[in-house]
């Protein structure tokens, strides 16, 4: 499946149920009245503190969990006390509740959330795993983000991000890249999410797999060359952004000044390949692609060959 | 043809950078560039060619330059060489 995740403001409790549900092993416990509250925040609460009264920090705009300490406190009083205990926390707009560790709801409990319309789900999985997979699609729900005007590809598990100019050939060179067996992740709107220090690309949900070829129109990628040539997402490392060679940029000759660019806040290397009819964009992007493998090996090819050279001359002037 | 010697005076000689620096200025120019050392021609347009010279300090250059601005190309590479390109 491709990787859809909704704008944050897209982000309701029905989206989290349906994207997330499966994965934290989510039954909902009432009915779908709660399932259009909107979620605007990445963060949980456990609402313990609250439940005992004191919701003077309470952070309701946030999804409840309820474990084991929740439940056995709610357990431990009797029936009147447990509805106000839970009226606490219902008396605010809270986006929806998770009980765990496929614990008993207590009957107030799910006559609270009801009352409140809120929805109410329960999983069998124990809490602090749940919370860690549901921070994670949360985190990367709301991560920054951004699209850019390009095409991303997989070239040896380096994930390259061609720019320049429109009709500069990105397509065409990506195409290329494709055919030697490299997968394509998003063609001419890449989006950039950052989820912690690193960029993650995939493609726009309504385009596809599809790209434009000028004179061809628009073409399949997947069904023209399979399932091995695709890839839902990719960890974006670095830009090669490609330029007209009459522009006469001052492009680096030796490969021994690393440029970089920002997206995000993240650095990453960007390489400025001219480009001139008949050369082949494939061929140089997969070199650069290698190059790029060889210098996160520690291994500066073009600082090397400067070295041997310097002994060369030193040994010769004596 | 214009041709012109000049003196390679920084310490490391022409190393890649320096190399670079001179492939760029050569490539500026429409004429025909080449740098002559103990008996090899390169095109100074190429980096590879160049950097093959392996032009150490106090190498003597020989850059010759021919077609519409070969005054110019021979005179402004002879100036980068021996500013020493901005290096000791």
């Amino acid at each position: 499946m491709r990787d859809r995740y909704p704008e944050p403001g897209e982000m309701t409790v029905g989206r989290l149920y349906e994207l997330v549900g499966q994965k934290l092993l989510l039954t909902p416990a009432n009915d779908e009245d709660g399932f259009s509250r909107s979620i605007t925040s990445p963060d949980i609460s456990r609402p313990g503190l609250a439940l005992t009264g004191y919701t003077h920090r309470f952070l309701h705009d946030r999804i409840q969990i309820f474990g084991e300490t929740e439940i056995t406190y709610l357990s431990s009083l009797g029936s009147a006390e447990r509805s106000a205990a839970l009226g606490n926390v219902f008396g605010f707009p809270v986006y929806c509740c998770i009980v765990t560790k496929g614990l008993e709801l207590p009957p107030e409990l799910t006559s609270a959330a009801a009352g409140a319309s809120c929805a109410l789900f329960r999983s069998p999985r124990d809490t602090t795993p749940l919370i860690h997979d549901l921070t994670g699609f949360l985190s990367e729900v709301f991560a920054p983000r951004k699209s850019v005007h390009g095409t991303l590809v997989d070239v040896f598990g380096v994930g390259l991000l061609v720019t320049g100019r429109s009709a500069i050939g990105k397509s065409e060179a990506v195409l290329g890249l494709v055919e030697r067996g490299h997968r394509l992740v998003a063609d001419d709107i890449v989006r950039i999410r950052r989820t912690g220090e690193q960029l993650l690309g995939t493609g726009d949900t309504l385009m596809g797999y599809h790209m434009e070829i000028r004179g061809l129109g628009m073409v399949n990628v997947a069904a023209l060359y399979g399932i091995r040539s695709i890839k839902d997402k990719q960890q974006v490392d670095m830009e090669v952004r490609l330029v007209d060679w009459s522009q006469k940029p001052d492009f680096d000759r030796t490969g021994l000044d690393r440029s970089t660019t920002t997206y995000l806040g993240i650095k990453i290397p960007q390489v400025i390949l001219p480009v001139l009819p008949g050369r082949n964009l494939a061929l140089l992007l997969e070199v650069a692609a290698m190059n790029f493998l060889l210098a996160s090996r520690g291994v500066d090819v073009p600082a090397v060959l400067d070295r041997r050279l310097i002994e060369r001359m030193q040994e010769a002037g004596g | 043809m214009v041709q012109q010697t000049v003196t390679v005076p920084n310490r490391l000689g022409i190393h890649a950078r320096p190399a670079a620096l001179i492939v760029k200025r050569a490539s500026s120019f429409r004429s025909e560039v080449t740098i002559c050392s103990g008996g090899e021609e390169v095109n100074a347009k190429s980096i590879m060619g160049v950097m093959t010279l392996a032009a150490g300090q106090g190498t003597d250059l020989i850059v010759s330059a021919s077609g519409p601005d070969e005054e110019r190309a021979v005179q402004e590479i002879c100036e980068l060489v021996s500013s020493g390109f901005g290096e000791d």
